[in-house]
């Protein structure tokens, strides 16, 4: 019935409402944890990789200090020979032999010290720029005739009288070590920038990461990356803006990773790194908790639609037979009085020129006498009866219901193909009913004779309300009483009409 | 009953998954460090060589990214000291360039380095001929193969000599002479210690046709013709011919002080490269001679030889890399003819291809080719340098008259021969 449907459709959409408010809570949960989970990784991940930049700058830094002290000792070396620090090649009173002879003894002793490592030069040069040892074509054609003048000023550190340099003439290619040995001599050793490769080597580190060495004034002396930052060129400025007036730190924020440390001579060791790309791992955990949130999602649905479905279901079997119970007219099955009026009121608001509708008063015959002599308990079976006959005779979409005692009430719509002979179609199923009622209780038996009488009044001269309604078909059924019962009559407001 | 069932399930299904995940979480994380086999390589040159040659390994790391190699190297002056030391203590390198004269010195049965020959699935040796792989064998063994030939050869600034209108000098007189119209302004020649050992013996093989020794390293001279080396260098050192092998500059080739200098085919472009590009014109001198020598008193060797280690553990990777510094392309590029002109065929046909054969160094190596036949193959002891500072030795007593040219000489015969 079509009030039983109304409540069910409620409680649907109820249960959609629900559901969908649940998949929506569960959602956002989901988000609020998966954003605080990659907030906190993110910070984590951060910590982490800071950590370890920072570990392997000064691991770099203390490979660099140890690598510039290794050559430093072994330049202290020469010491040993007490020629290298008492002869003065620029002697006038030298004699040429014993010179030679002394300057043999102390080449020998410098390239005995030397032979084991990579030196470019490694050797002695005095005042007057005459050099003993090892001096490369590449040194002494850089330096030209200011060779002991200009290498004397890198004398940097006063307390050992030695200093590092390099960039010499814009030549970043070499990094030279410089200590003084007396007034007129100067000892000098130098390498090729490129063995500081071995010195900077971190297969163990982070994959791309930039490892720079840079002067004081952060022109850089090595680059891991040599192609992009070449030797003598200055850091990148997106690096320098991030360390400058710093000497030991790591930093971390959205654009690089960046780590100095302050070594020997005011040089810096610098590593740097894009954070995205340190943070790749951070996509993989996007895309884990996606995976995760999906899941989660796919399952909280499931949970909701199953519990919901337990919860919902028994309570609205409970709803709909208590609403049932609360509409319906317990003996005959059809509609109370005060759900018929309301249900029909609201049906009578849809009605208009084009759609017509009609109630049917209905009148039991004699029915008083029924209950006089076979009693109240044969009375409601043959009421419970009449409920059958009303459900056989009209259709689904029609309202069937009980007003009082004997009195019954059907609203029933008239199809839009009845318009042009609604009246005949309402007469038609008038006389159906009151045959229906003569076929019933007119069987074998016959010893009751059991009838209605009908009174219709249709919409169509406005007449719009239950209670306008109601009061033009009650005219109606006193007319069918008056014309002698089991018949019906339709409400004709100027002329009255019958039928047989 | 069953909504409460469902919903236990549902909780000990989130607990389990959580467990489950927690366990597969903190499961052990194992990085397999990249495998890299280091190999080390040693050499001897100037700063131009060192440039070219590490960029050559680098390139060589990137074509083989599973081999690393660390690289030795040091200017000539050190280099034998350093090598002595490496052999001495078998810490040497995996890849070695050895001089011809190491050879005899450090392998004289042929076991002193690896047997190349097992290493020529790796190693191209059809680059080069039996004649060429000749000067590596040792007892029947690979030991080493030349990169090229060399020799010494006089070069000379020509734009200098024709300033005192002097031709290329061709005799020795030529040379001598050449320093009496120069008067001091300029040296005719200059040569590091070694060239003057080469240069004195030529003088004196030439004049006598006594070699200094023979092929086993007997030193065939007496104190006789040792005293005419000794002099000979001397005289050539008073009359201003040459400057003191001590005293001896580069970069004084460059400027023109030195109107020539003796130096190897291999050092022909480092010497004369930027003498050239000041806008001298230098040139290959024909060997130096007598009218009427007796002998060539020139020697040729191969430039400098790659050997491999025999205690490498690392047989493989050596030879690949051997193989790379021998025959590549990519090595040729580098290289060029700095070495001297490549022995490998797959070389040489590169720098053809490329127009890479050219210069004073290509000049200098047609001219040993033009000479071929009066240049004999160099004694493996003839460059020892313990001789050659008992020979430099020997000649500054006599400059600084600390001892007599005779003293001097019986001296020097002594010595040498007691060395041997």
């Amino acid at each position: 019935m079509k009030n039983k449907n109304k409540t069910s459709e409620k409680i649907r959409r109820s249960k959609i409402y629900l559901m969908l408010t649940n998949i929506v809570m569960t959602l956002m949960v989901i988000l609020i944890i998966s954003i605080l989970v990659m907030s906190k990784t993110d910070e984590t991940l951060k910590a982490k990789v800071s950590s370890i930049a920072d570990t392997l700058n000064v691991q770099m830094k203390m490979n660099m200090e140890s690598y510039l002290e290794r050559m430093e000792t072994t330049g202290t070396l020469i010491f040993a020979t007490e020629e290298v620090y008492k002869y003065d090649a620029t002697d006038p009173d030298n004699d040429e032999y014993d010179a030679l002879q002394t300057e043999k003894i102390i080449s020998d002793n410098l390239f005995d010290i030397c032979i084991m490592e990579n030196y470019v030069d490694f050797g002695i040069v005095y005042r007057n720029n005459h050099f003993v040892g090892k001096i490369s074509n590449g040194t002494s054609k850089l330096f030209g005739d200011r060779l002991f003048e200009d290498l004397s000023k890198m004398i940097n550190r006063q307390r050992t009288a030695d200093g590092w340099h390099t960039g010499y003439n814009d030549d970043y290619k070499r990094i030279y070590y410089v200590k003084k040995v007396n007034e007129n001599a100067l000892f000098v050793s130098s390498f090729y920038s490129t063995e500081l490769e071995n010195v900077f080597d971190h297969p163990g580190g982070i994959g791309d990461m930039t490892v720079q060495l840079t002067e004081n004034n952060y022109a850089i002396i090595y680059s891991s990356n040599e192609e992009i930052n070449k030797p003598g060129t200055s850091i990148p400025d997106d690096i320098y803006s991030r360390i400058k007036d710093t000497d030991s730190m790591t930093k971390i924020d959205d654009e690089y990773l960046v780590s100095v440390s302050k070594c020997a001579d005011n040089w810096h060791v610098i590593c740097y790194i894009p954070t995205p790309i340190i943070l790749t791992e951070k996509n993989e955990i996007i895309y884990f908790l996606v995976i995760v949130g999906s899941l989660a999602m796919i399952i909280a649905t499931l949970l909701n639609v199953i519990l919901l479905n337990r919860i919902i279901t028994p309570v609205s079997s409970m709803v709909t037979n208590l609403d049932t119970k609360a509409r319906t007219d317990l003996l005959t099955g059809v509609l109370n009085k005060r759900t018929f009026e309301e249900i029909t009121d609201n049906a009578l608001r849809l009605c208009n020129n084009e759609h017509f509708g009609a109630i049917i008063l209905i009148d039991v015959d004699n029915f008083k006498h029924v209950n006089d002599t076979l009693g109240h308990a044969y009375g409601d079976k043959v009421l419970s009866g009449i409920g059958d006959i009303l459900r056989d005779t009209f259709g689904k979409e029609d309202y069937l219901g009980r007003l009082g005692g004997d009195e019954f009430c059907v609203f029933m719509k008239v199809p839009e193909e009845q318009n042009e002979d609604f009246e005949g179609f309402i007469a038609q199923r008038c006389e159906s009913l009151c045959q229906a009622f003569r076929n019933n209780y007119t069987g074998d038996d016959k010893s009751y004779k059991i009838s209605a009488s009908l009174g219709a009044a249709c919409t169509y001269k406005n007449v719009k309300t239950f209670a306008e309604l109601y009061k033009c078909a009650d005219e109606a059924l006193y007319k069918s009483k008056q014309k002698g019962k089991d018949t019906y009559t339709i409400f004709e407001p100027s002329d009255e009409k019958g039928a047989d | 009953m069953k909504l409460k069932t469902l919903l236990a399930s549902a909780m000990l299904s989130v607990f389990v998954g959580s467990v489950a995940s927690g366990c597969t979480y903190y499961k052990p994380i194992v990085k397999i460090h990249t495998k890299q086999t280091e190999i080390s390589f040693s050499w001897w040159g100037n700063d131009a060589r060192n440039e070219y040659t590490i960029n050559a390994i680098k390139e060589f790391e990137r074509l083989h990214p599973e081999i690393k190699v660390n690289c030795h190297y040091s200017e000539w002056s050190g280099y034998q000291s350093r090598s002595n030391v490496q052999m001495a203590s078998n810490t040497e390198a995996d890849v070695m360039q050895i001089n011809y004269a190491w050879i005899s010195q450090y392998s004289p049965d042929g076991y002193g380095y690896y047997d190349i020959n097992k290493l020529s699935e790796y190693i191209d040796l059809s680059n080069f001929e039996e004649s060429e792989l000749s000067y590596g064998m040792k007892n029947g063994m690979l030991n080493a193969i030349p990169i090229a030939l060399n020799t010494q050869t006089v070069y000379i600034n020509k734009d200098i000599y024709e300033e005192y209108g002097l031709e290329v000098p061709k005799h020795w007189n030529d040379i001598i002479d050449a320093a009496k119209v120069m008067n001091g302004k300029h040296y005719p020649l200059a040569m590091t210690q070694k060239s003057s050992w080469f240069f004195a013996t030529s003088y004196v093989e030439q004049m006598t046709g006594k070699r200094l020794m023979n092929q086993n390293g007997n030193i065939i001279f007496t104190a006789d013709e040792f005293k005419e080396m000794i002099n000979f260098y001397c005289q050539l050192i008073k009359n201003n011919v040459i400057p003191q092998v001590e005293y001896f500059d580069k970069l004084k080739i460059e400027n023109g002080e030195y109107a020539g200098v003796l130096a190897w085919l291999s050092d022909a472009k480092g010497y004369c490269e930027t003498a050239i590009s000041n806008g001298y014109e230098m040139v290959p001198a024909d060997y130096t001679t007598f009218e009427n020598r007796q002998l060539s008193g020139w020697y040729a060797k191969p430039a400098t030889m790659y050997a491999i280690s025999k205690n490498t553990d690392t047989p493989k990777e050596a030879a690949i890399l051997l193989d790379y510094l021998l025959n590549s392309n990519e090595m040729a590029s580098y290289q060029g003819i700095e070495k001297g002109i490549p022995l490998s065929k797959s070389t040489r046909n590169y720098l053809n291809k490329n127009n890479m054969l050219s210069g004073i160094q290509y000049e200098a190596f047609i001219k040993m080719n033009q000479f071929n036949s009066s240049i004999d193959v160099i004694s493996p002891f003839f460059e020892n340098e313990d001789y050659i500072d008992m020979y430099t030795d020997a000649c500054n007593n006599v400059l600084y008259e600390k001892a007599t040219l005779d003293e001097s000489a019986v001296a020097l015969y002594e010595n040498l021969t007691k060395q041997k």
